[in-house]
């Protein structure tokens, strides 16, 4: 549990770090539709937090912010689930990679 | 390069969706055989970070901008199986909760990023011949991520280009050279980040690096 809260902690820290310095341009694939003129309709599904702001504050930086640490806890444990749930117990068989 | 729905036709969104399906399944077996469960932490933390990190996007000219994808990141650190599902679980969230890239567009996108990406990891086999050097392992990680992006963005620009969204437009003839144009300078953001992360990780515990670790036993039993 414990590397779990440092872990969450760090990239917590990373985003308070470079949230501000982030651009809003648009990227790659925006920028090719914008310049052929092809418009983003409004999605069917907005998601919870559409374009990672929770709505909850006005604030664009803590909003982006609560949006990224709600989406990293949420990677987290999907991803630790899946594993356990896939992956062998430890020392089910010798083919197994242990983490070292 | 998370493509929106209403980009691609519901065919071609189709296609993708059983390729991609196809090559999750392979990885989630070969994680089932090779990989304990003790991976779980290295495995959700390192998705979590790219989770993060994939927010953060960087200027890079005219009015554009990139960001981190991290498909070879995961692969290089976890094994290309594992960096292929904990990529399309970082994917799957966005498009779940946060519409960045649609459902219907999922397959293609998980394409696009966590397939291409985790293979990439062979780029970094293929060309990292000396195992002890700094350089090689450095210099393959950069050329192996530029060109995840690279051929990323070659997928998606023939997956856009053959919808009727961008017929208009010219169809793949545009939009192959446009997203080129773009992604080959993002990739060298893509590259530059994930060179510096693999090699400082490297630096202070070669172990973590589970992936190249996979190859090396492999090496050892033929």
């Amino acid at each position: 549990m414990k590397k779990y809260l440092i872990a969450l902690g760090l990239i917590a820290l990373f985003l308070v770090v470079f949230i501000p310095f982030a651009s809003n341009e648009p990227d790659g694939l925006e920028k090719v539709a914008e310049n052929l003129g092809v418009e983003e309709h409004e999605p069917a599904w907005k998601g919870l937090m559409h374009d990672y702001s929770t709505g909850l504050v006005e604030d664009p930086f803590l909003s982006t912010l609560l949006a990224g640490i709600f989406g990293t806890v949420l990677v987290l444990i999907v991803t630790i689930v899946l594993v356990k749930v896939t992956a062998k117990k430890p020392s089910a068989s010798k083919t197994v990679l242990k983490e070292s | 390069m998370h493509i929106p729905d209403g980009f691609i036709n519901p065919e071609i969104a189709i296609v993708m969706f059983i390729v991609a399906i196809g090559f999750l399944v392979l990885a989630w077996k070969k994680v089932r055989q090779t990989y304990s469960s003790s991976f779980a932490s290295v495995i959700g933390i390192s998705s979590a970070f790219i989770f993060a990190a994939q927010m953060i996007n960087y200027p890079i000219a005219l009015g554009t901008s990139g960001h981190l994808v991290g498909g070879t990141f995961l692969a290089v650190l976890l094994g290309p199986w594992a960096g292929m599902l904990s990529m399309t679980i970082v994917l799957l969230m966005q498009a779940l909760f946060f519409a960045d890239g649609g459902l219907m567009a999922f397959g293609a996108n998980a394409f696009n990023m966590a397939i291409i990406g985790a293979l990439s990891f062979y780029v970094v086999k293929y060309m990292n011949r000396n195992p002890n050097s700094i350089k090689s392992f450095a210099s393959s990680v950069f050329a192996a991520s530029w060109l995840s992006v690279v051929v990323g963005a070659i997928a998606c620009a023939v997956q856009i280009g053959l919808s009727s969204m961008f017929a208009n437009a010219g169809g793949i003839v545009v939009t192959i050279p446009a997203m080129l144009s773009w992604h080959i300078i993002i990739g060298i953001g893509e590259g530059a980040i994930t060179m510096s992360l693999l090699v400082a990780l490297k630096r202070l515990n070669p172990s973590v690096i589970g992936g190249l670790l996979m190859l090396k036993a492999k090496k050892v039993q033929p």
